[in-house]
């Protein structure tokens, strides 16, 4: 059983899903039973969705300018295209 | 396999473990997979092979990133994103098919926005050499004062969208760029790493920095706005 302090120090790495897999499996082993470290495992979760959550609405926000973009580029491809031929 | 099969496998075996108790404790950095190419009739008439299916559908993450590298720039970034279109169906032919175009396409954003900038005021904010030098230090989570006791987690929800970005768009570039490559962008620490061109080392200690950072400010936004006491630990 890893300590507290590893565990810690790998969490970043465990929630990126980065960790080689039994390293992960140290990581879960540890915050399965810790009531130390799993609010702070629960504590980057929460950053994590919050983020997710102002980038997923920033990109249900954009559709328009999306659409607008891909247009615009798309149009300037068919002319880089017909200049190429 | 591809590391994107193989990234679907151990997500198919992370949904079938989820039943168990231990299923609750897992990373839970899902990747996004590429979104459909456009429907546009147009883009089928788009010659250079594969760049409709492969280039296109990332015009929304591409977009995302500019928004960031411009500080929320819409004009600035909007031009970004289309430089960095343009850019990519130019050199479409060097790009290996089937390879990862999303962090391609970032690449080729970043080079364009850096580019730009150089031009313009012929200055790019150079990290501090201190912060790649203590990846060990840097690589624990904070440890939130001598208790050590995670803060509350409910403060997140507390802020509104426009905080958390104005937080984002604070970070200095070095750890703002990196930050939203992985936490908004969803790239990997090799794919970051080939991006910004340096080494893995140096992604994880500029991005556990720039989340700590990131964090800091998020909850004095939240102790401003009331929602957590001053001192907590």
């Amino acid at each position: 059983m890893i300590s507290c302090e590893e565990a810690v120090a790998r969490l970043w790495e465990f929630l990126d899903g980065e960790l080689e897999h039994v390293d992960e499996d140290e990581v879960r082993q540890h915050l399965e039973i810790c009531r130390k470290c799993y609010p702070k495992y629960d504590f980057q979760r929460a950053y994590f969705e919050r983020l997710r959550r102002a980038e997923k609405r920033r990109s249900e926000r954009s559709r328009e300018i999306r659409r607008d973009l891909l247009r615009k580029v798309m149009a300037q491809v068919a002319e880089a295209e017909a200049e190429g031929r | 396999m591809s590391a994107e099969h193989l990234w679907e496998r151990v997500q198919m075996a992370w949904a079938m473990l989820a039943g168990r108790p231990a299923g609750e404790v897992r990373p839970d950095r899902e990747r996004v997979t590429r979104p459909p190419a456009p429907s546009e009739p147009e883009a089928g008439a788009i010659a250079a092979e594969g760049f409709a299916e492969e280039a296109l559908p990332w015009m929304d993450a591409v977009l995302g990133f500019a928004l960031r590298l411009t500080r929320g720039d819409r004009d600035e970034a909007e031009d970004l994103v289309q430089e960095t279109f343009l850019r990519a169906h130019r050199f479409w032919d060097s790009f290996e098919r089937g390879t990862n175009a999303k962090s391609w396409l970032f690449t080729i954003c970043r080079n364009t926005y850096l580019h730009g900038r150089e031009k313009a005021i012929n200055r790019y904010e150079k990290p501090a050499a201190d912060f790649d030098a203590h990846v060990e230090t840097l690589a624990a989570v904070d440890a939130w004062g001598p208790s050590g006791k995670a803060p509350d987690r409910s403060f997140f929800d507390s802020l509104i969208d426009d905080k958390v970005i104005e937080a984002i768009d604070e970070l200095p570039e070095e750890f703002r760029e990196v930050l939203v490559l992985s936490d908004l962008g969803d790239l990997k620490y090799a794919e970051i790493a080939e991006v910004l061109d340096v080494p893995v080392g140096t992604v994880k200690s500029r991005l556990f920095r720039a989340r700590r950072i990131l964090q800091d400010r998020l909850r004095s936004f939240a102790t401003e706005a009331g929602y957590v006491r001053e001192v907590e630990s």
